[in-house]
Parts: structure tokens; sequence; C-alpha cells
């Protein structure tokens, strides 16, 4: 052996991690688009990487639209669309789909209702059959809506015992009161009783308009084809422009602090929540980078006190909830019953944090690689790739956007954040924590003497008083 | 791109009297290690725009990055380094045990439904180290010690009981060189690996049992057999039975209890094929107002439908169809491929069975799916667990 290569074999391994190479470029799809005579909106993202397709085609209303007594009324008429049409039964409509290997999703966000196919590429003709007949010639047939009714009814049992979705519900409620963005999505026991066909059919008939609507394409098809395909299953789809809903935000109440008490909850969900901004608010950037610092991802700062350094939760986040009108800002942790003041006491505290210390570079850097390496890692699949396109088209942006994001983010200084952070999370914010109140009442009395505990028995998410009468 | 390392431990190996314990651990690789202080993984991936995590199984445990692809190097000598050794604090370790608490209490005490899937394994193995569910218990996870997470480090985090995955973007030859150069430094034990050696003992007659939690809003129900290892050649058709059983609304079980007769509000049915043994479960919620003991009957009449009757071959076709779909979804990204790389190259011993396993998959027949409900559901016993609110 000689000397060259025993030195290489004693030779030591770095103690500091070695330094990353020079960046590869990232390769970004451009989307291309093209309106049908009916007024649909086709936009197609070709991506051929693996022999998939996801097509998602979106009604520009969704759960903001419910009328104030039938919360839920959106989701079952979107939910309702694959269970019959004038020529296929559910039971049909559901072999079909599955035989391909497909699956179709439907139902409303907020601002939205959406169908979604997501198959193989080479079955994509037959796919898209059955996605553009549930769209233009659903049955609503009463023994489905029933059906639909009842599980929809169970599913809320569930959820309520949930102190995570409870406190989401309970949150909604108290910032936007009586306004549209008030209610739960999916309904409440007492609304979803009420929902009728008549009220099924005038939804549909009123919003599944192709003036009113968006189809997206993603994955292994090309433009082309996408354009032909559409053209065939959605050209002969007719009706004019939907009439506008009315303003789904209504008057936020604030700095009030709810307890819900659940007795033996095995946990106690905490919400902090305020109202935040509208998706195409010139400070989008600057949301996305003051929430990544603040409770976006891992090692942003809710996580990082309420977890890393106390042990007290699985995980603390919060998100601006971006929609057409001003959503949400929702700070969220779920934690042990003793702990549960500590922790929304700790969220306060790390957001007026934000509004009094400037964010320093070296946090800043970090925080906006996070939001780049995510958005990065949503065009990996098609599903999320489609879902981006589709926010973009629904509230009017440019679709360029997925090309200037990423400098977009960059272009965020501390100023700014320091600024949106005084504006958006300053003092103020509702309260609202779901769990065993006895396990927590004494720090609840000392931090928070002005909080209102509501028994779970008496909660009623109809009312703006969450009581029931 | 993505860095998978896949250590052939998990639950199954935590310590008598330490439930919980493999999963513990793994969020101890997480603190400090010789080179590294405490988080320094989401310093190297999540400051620059990745991603890391773990996850912790009854057979295996994995770590994973995904990052852009400049940062192999980097990744590839942390990997070592935590392989290598791991230097955690009293401090971190009982900071880090809370959070886990946390994560138990998430999991499975807030949740309606939570302590019926730990129930499960729970109840249905008697003897094999699989009926202690991997999240543990606040017990066992409290009497846990930093001594533990030192051995524990020493007898499985080791080259020889470890697979790396890279999946994306770089050059071949310099990643051999970087394999070599860091984990092939990281030094291999003499001690041999324990393996569990349990043999999980055949049922001796069917029985029925009740569990029950606070909060729970509708009562629900599973129904387990004990089943093959995942090695066995067994696990397509029974996989394929699964899915025409429940996978889908128009799955048999689907149709039969939450379409036509609207008895349940869910339905499922899982072949949990193991390393050492498997289960087979169904399970389902009932529906308000109906009765645990209609959704049995109904099961049981589905059960005896596909044992007395080979399934049709488009409705065969429709399972294939489906699963081969959904792991085309899952391989979309390079997480993805380095999952199904990473789990077929511990679990089976041969990362080629991510596509081999396709082809057994595709030979499968209806002669096949008859055989497998008729050796492990018909001829096996059955154990059937209530699930009700306190």
């Amino acid at each position: 052996m000689n000397f060259l290569l025993i030195a290489a074999l004693v030779a030591q391994v770095e103690t500091a991690p070695p330094p990353p190479g020079p960046p590869r470029e990232p390769h970004l799809p451009t989307p291309v688009e093209r309106t049908l005579k009916n007024g649909l909106r086709v936009i197609v993202v070709q991506k051929g990487d693996v022999p998939l397709v996801d097509a998602r085609l979106l009604i520009k209303t969704g759960g903001e639209a419910d009328p104030p007594n039938l919360s839920g009324l959106a989701d079952m008429t979107a939910s309702l669309l694959t269970k019959g049409t004038k020529t296929r039964s559910a039971v049909q409509i559901a072999r079909g789909v599955e035989a391909l290997g497909a699956t179709l999703e439907n139902g409303a966000m907020w601002d939205a209702s959406f169908v979604t196919i997501n198959v193989a590429s080479s079955n994509l003709p037959k796919a898209l059959g059955y996605l553009a007949d549930v769209v233009q010639n659903p049955l609503f047939a009463k023994d489905e809506i029933e059906r639909l009714r009842a599980q929809n009814l169970d599913a809320l049992q569930v959820s309520m015992h949930q102190p995570g979705d409870l406190a989401r519900f309970v949150a909604a409620r108290v910032l936007f009161g009586v306004a549209p963005y008030g209610h739960n999505l999916g309904g409440t026991p007492e609304s979803l009783p009420r929902i009728t066909q008549i009220d099924i059919l005038a939804f549909h008939k009123r919003y599944y308009r192709p003036k009113n609507s968006i189809l997206v394409f993603g994955g292994d098809i090309t433009p082309e084809n996408a354009f032909a395909l559409a053209e065939k299953l959605f050209g002969g789809w007719s009706g004019g422009p939907p009439s506008s809903a009315a303003s789904p935000r209504g008057t936020a109440a604030l700095h009030k602090i709810v307890v819900i008490d659940m007795p033996e909850a095995g946990q106690a969900a905490v919400v902090v929540t305020r109202p935040g901004i509208r998706r195409v608010d010139p400070a989008y950037s600057i949301a996305q980078v003051t929430n990544s610092i603040l409770g976006g991802g891992y090692s942003s700062r809710l996580n990082e006190e309420i977890r890393i350094k106390r042990g007290l939760s699985y995980g603390a986040g919060s998100a601006f909830d971006l929609r057409r009108d001003i959503g949400p800002f929702v700070a969220s942790a779920q934690t042990k019953n003793e702990s549960a003041v500590q922790v929304a006491d700790l969220m306060l505290g790390e957001m007026k944090k934000l509004t009094n210390e400037p964010v320093a570079d070296v946090e800043m850097g970090p925080r906006k690689a996070v939001l780049i390496g995510n958005f990065g890692r949503s065009l990996e699949s098609i599903d999320s790739l489609v879902s981006r396109i589709s926010f973009l088209a629904l509230y009017g942006l440019s679709l360029d956007e997925i090309n200037r994001y990423i400098s977009l983010i960059q272009s965020v200084n501390a100023p700014q954040v320091e600024q949106f952070a005084t504006t958006h999370l300053g003092s103020d914010s509702d309260v609202i924590i779901v769990g065993d109140a006895k396990k927590f009442a004494d720090a609840l009395k000392q931090r928070f003497p002005n909080a209102e505990v509501i028994p779970f028995a008496e909660l009623d998410l109809e009312s703006p008083t969450l009581r029931k009468h | 791109m993505a860095i998978h390392v896949w250590y052939h431990v998990g639950s199954k190996d935590d310590p008598s009297g330490r439930s919980g314990f493999a999963h513990l651990f793994e969020h101890m690789m997480f603190k400090s290690t010789a080179h590294m202080k405490a988080e320094m993984m989401d310093r190297l991936t999540e400051d620059v725009g990745g991603y890391n995590n773990a996850q912790t199984g009854d057979d295996t445990t994995f770590y994973y990055e995904e990052l852009p692809s400049n940062y192999l190097q980097t990744l590839l000598w942390a990997e070592a380094d935590r392989m290598g050794s791991l230097n955690v604090d009293e401090a971190n370790f009982k900071s880090e045990r809370e959070v886990v608490k946390e994560e138990f209490r998430t999991s499975v005490l807030a949740q309606p439904y939570g302590l019926f899937g730990y129930d499960i394994d729970k109840d249905s193995f008697a003897v094999h180290p699989y009926k202690r569910p991997t999240i543990g218990s606040i017990e066992d996870l409290d009497s846990a010690t930093l001594a533990d997470v030192q051995k524990f480090h020493a007898t499985y985090y080791r080259p020889d009981n470890a697979t790396l995955v890279v999946a994306g973007d770089f050059d071949p030859q310099q990643l051999d060189s970087w394999i070599d150069k860091y984990l092939g430094a990281v030094p291999k034990p003499d001690t041999p690996i324990p393996r569990v050696d349990v043999k999980e003992p055949p049922r001796s007659a069917s029985k029925t049992i009740t569990e029950t939690a606070p909060n729970v809003p509708l009562p629900a129900v599973a129904l387990t057999w004990l089943a093959p290892p995942r090695s066995s050649a067994d696990r397509w058709p029974l996989q394929i039975a699964a899915v025409i059983l429940a996978q889908g609304e128009s799955s048999r079980l689907y149709q039969s209890l939450v379409y036509r007769q609207q008895i349940a509000q869910d339905v499922g049915a899982e072949a949990d094929l193991r390393e050492d043994a498997g289960i087979y479960v169904i399970n389902a919620t009932v529906a308000s107002g109906k009765t645990v003991d209609a959704v049995k009957k109904a099961i049981d009449a589905e059960l005896r439908d596909i044992e007395q009757k080979p399934v049709s071959e488009g409705e065969l076709q429709k399972a294939k169809n489906q699963i081969i779909t959904d792991q085309l979804r899952r391989r979309e990204t390079n997480d993805g491929k380095a999952f199904a790389i990473g789990n077929a190259a511990t679990l089976l011993h041969d990362a080629a069975e991510v596509n081999n396993g396709l082809k057994k998959l595709q030979a499968v027949t209806a002669a096949d799916v008859q055989r497998v409900m008729d050796k492990y559901l018909k001829n096996g016993k059955s154990l059937t667990i209530d699930y009700e609110s306190k």
C-alpha cells in the first residue's frame, strides 16, 4: 500500500457540514389557456413525467353563497353531483370511475365548488366524460339527498367531538358573527335538516354555468388535446353569468375569549383568530413571509416556543386563510388541558412581538426559503399544481404569478413585515379554547377574566351567541 | 430531490416496559450529535427551502429529506453523522418526551376514534410485540431514560441495519464517492443485531370484546383475523380482496352497508401485513339510530358471498386498476419513489419489488382471491371489537 492511499484511508471526515454545490435552476411549467364560446375558461399545464392527468372544474361560487339559514347548501349541492345524472345512477358513476382507476372528488370550499378527476392519461377521455356529465346533468334525486343528509349529520357529530375541528367552527362564528364566513361549510345539525331539493336545484341552476366556471388540466396531456376534449364535452353547456351574492364577511367581532367546556376532552384545542387579508391584496407576499416567520413550518416562532422549547404541543402553527373577501387569520395548537391558557398566551405574545421587534435577516432568509421550497415541491405532483393554478384563476390573478412567486417572496423586507404585523396581528384578537375547562379554570380566570365559558351541551353553532335558547 | 435512510428497527423492537420507545427515539435523532447541535437538521433542510421528517412503524423507522439537489453532499454528511453518534442532553430529552406525550394525546386521546385504532393492535395480537401500539403509553414514555436512548442507538443505528435511498437529480459517480466518504466511514459494530423471534400462535377460538372511550358520538366495530407476513405470496390477493370489499363507493361493503342499507357511516378493509405477521381488519362506524348487530350481520353476509363465489373478471380488473393508479400517484414525486424503494428494500429485502410486486398483482386470479378469503377469514378465528362511548 503506498503512502497516498494510506493517507486517503485515514483522512478524517469533516466535523462541519460540507457547503452546498451551485444551485440548479428550477423548471416551471407554463400554463396556456383558451375560452370556449359559452364562456368556459380552459387552462392547461402540460407536465409529462408521469402518465397521469388531473382535471378540475371550478364553479366560482361556494359556501359564501349559502343563505343564512341553509348552512351547507353549497357543499350538499356539490357533493350530490356524483349521486346520479339523467343517464347514470350513483352506483354506475362510482363503478365506472373506479373501473378506470380514477378518483372523482367533489365538494364546496369558500368561493368555489369543485369536481376533480385524477386518472391515468390513457383513460382521461372516458373519465372526463363522467366529470362533464355530473356537472351538467345532475339529478339531485330525493333519496340521494336524504342519504347524504344523514351521512353529513353523522359526520358533523364526529367533527364536533374533535376539539380541533370544533374550535375552528366556533372561531368562525365568533369572528364573523351572522355573516356568511361565520358559518360552517359543512352545515350545522340545525341547518342540514332544512335544506330541500328545491334549494339544491335552485343553487345548481343559479351558479353552475360555463361563464361562472374554470376548467384546469394538468399533467400528461397536450394543450391541443385538452382544448379538443373540453370543446367536445363542455361546448354544449349553456347559461349566462350568475347574479352575485352579498358580502360574505360582515363586521368582525374582536377581543372575545370563548371557552367550550367539553368534559373529558383528551386534549384542549387553542385557536387565536383575527381578520386577515383578501387573496388579491397587494400585501399577499408580505403576509406569506410574515406568517412563515410566525407560524408557517416547523421552525416558525409558534412551533419553536410551544413545541420545541416547551414541549407543550405536537405542533403549533398559523395561516392566513385567503379568500375573495377578507378571511380569517388563524393560529392553532392542541395541548394537554392543563396548559391551554399558557399556549394561548404564548400565541398572543408571539403575534405582539412581531409588531414591535424588527425581524433580523438571519431569520428572514430561512423563512423565505421555506416558502420557496414549499412552492417548488407543490409543483411536483399534478394535483397540487392544478390546485395552485386553479386558485390563481379563481381570484382573477395572472397565471404567470407561478413564474414570479420566487421573486415576489424574495423582495419582502423587514420594515414591511413589521408594518404588516402592526396592522394585521396587533391587539384585540379572539381566543377560542375547546377542552376540559375544570383543568384550566384558575389559569383562565387569571389571564382572561372576561372569558365566556359555554358548556358543550349548550353549544349552538347557528347562533351568534353560540348558545341554545 | 429526496434522501431516505431506512433503519430496520421499529416499535416491535421497543425494549420491555418501554412501549413507544422506538418512536420516542426517532424524535431524539433530531437533537445533538457529535458534530450537530439540536435541530441542526432543520437548519440544513428547512432553512434552505427543504423539508425533513421521520416516521416510525412496527418494523422500520425512516428519516427523510426533500431538498434542492445541490445540498446532497451536505445531507449525506449529516445522515452519516447521526448514524455514527447521538449526544442528547437531559433537558432536550425531557422536553421532547413531553412533545411525544402531546402527540399521543393528539392522535389517541383527542379523537373520538383514536383509541379504537390503538385497541385494534392491542387486542389483535396475543403475544407478538405488535400488540404494543407504536405510540406507546404515557406511563412507559415517562419511564424511559437517557441511558435507554444511548443503548438503543448503539444497538440498532448502524450501517448494517440501514438502507439509503436517493431519488432525483444527481450524478451517480459523484454520489457513490460521497457515500463512500461519509456513510462508508461509519463503523460497523461487531455485536449482532437483536431480532424479535416471537411467533404469534394461531387463535384457538373466535371472540367478541368491548372497548370504550369518552366522547364517542357513534359506536364502531372492528373484525380482525390473523394474516400472513408481508413477504407472503398471498399478499396481493389479500390486498385485492380488501379493495373489492371496501375501497371506493362501488366496493361491496360500501354498497351494502353505507349505500343500500344505510346502517354504517363508513366502512374499511385492510390487509395490514407486517414483517413477522399480519392482521386483516374490517371496520365500520355505525350510523346513528342503527345497531352494531345489523352492521355485523351485513359484514358477515358480504364475507360469505366473497368466500363462496369467485369475484367477477370486471371487479378483479377494477381493483387492479385502482391499486396501480394509486401507486402511480404515490410515485409522482421523488419522495414517493424513495419511499416505495426504501419500504421494499427493508421489509421485503429486495428494492426491485417496487416493480415486480405490480407484476405479481397483475397475475392474481379470481380463484386466488377466493382461496385467501377461505384460508384466512373463513377458516380463521375472528376477533370482534365493539367500540362505544364510556
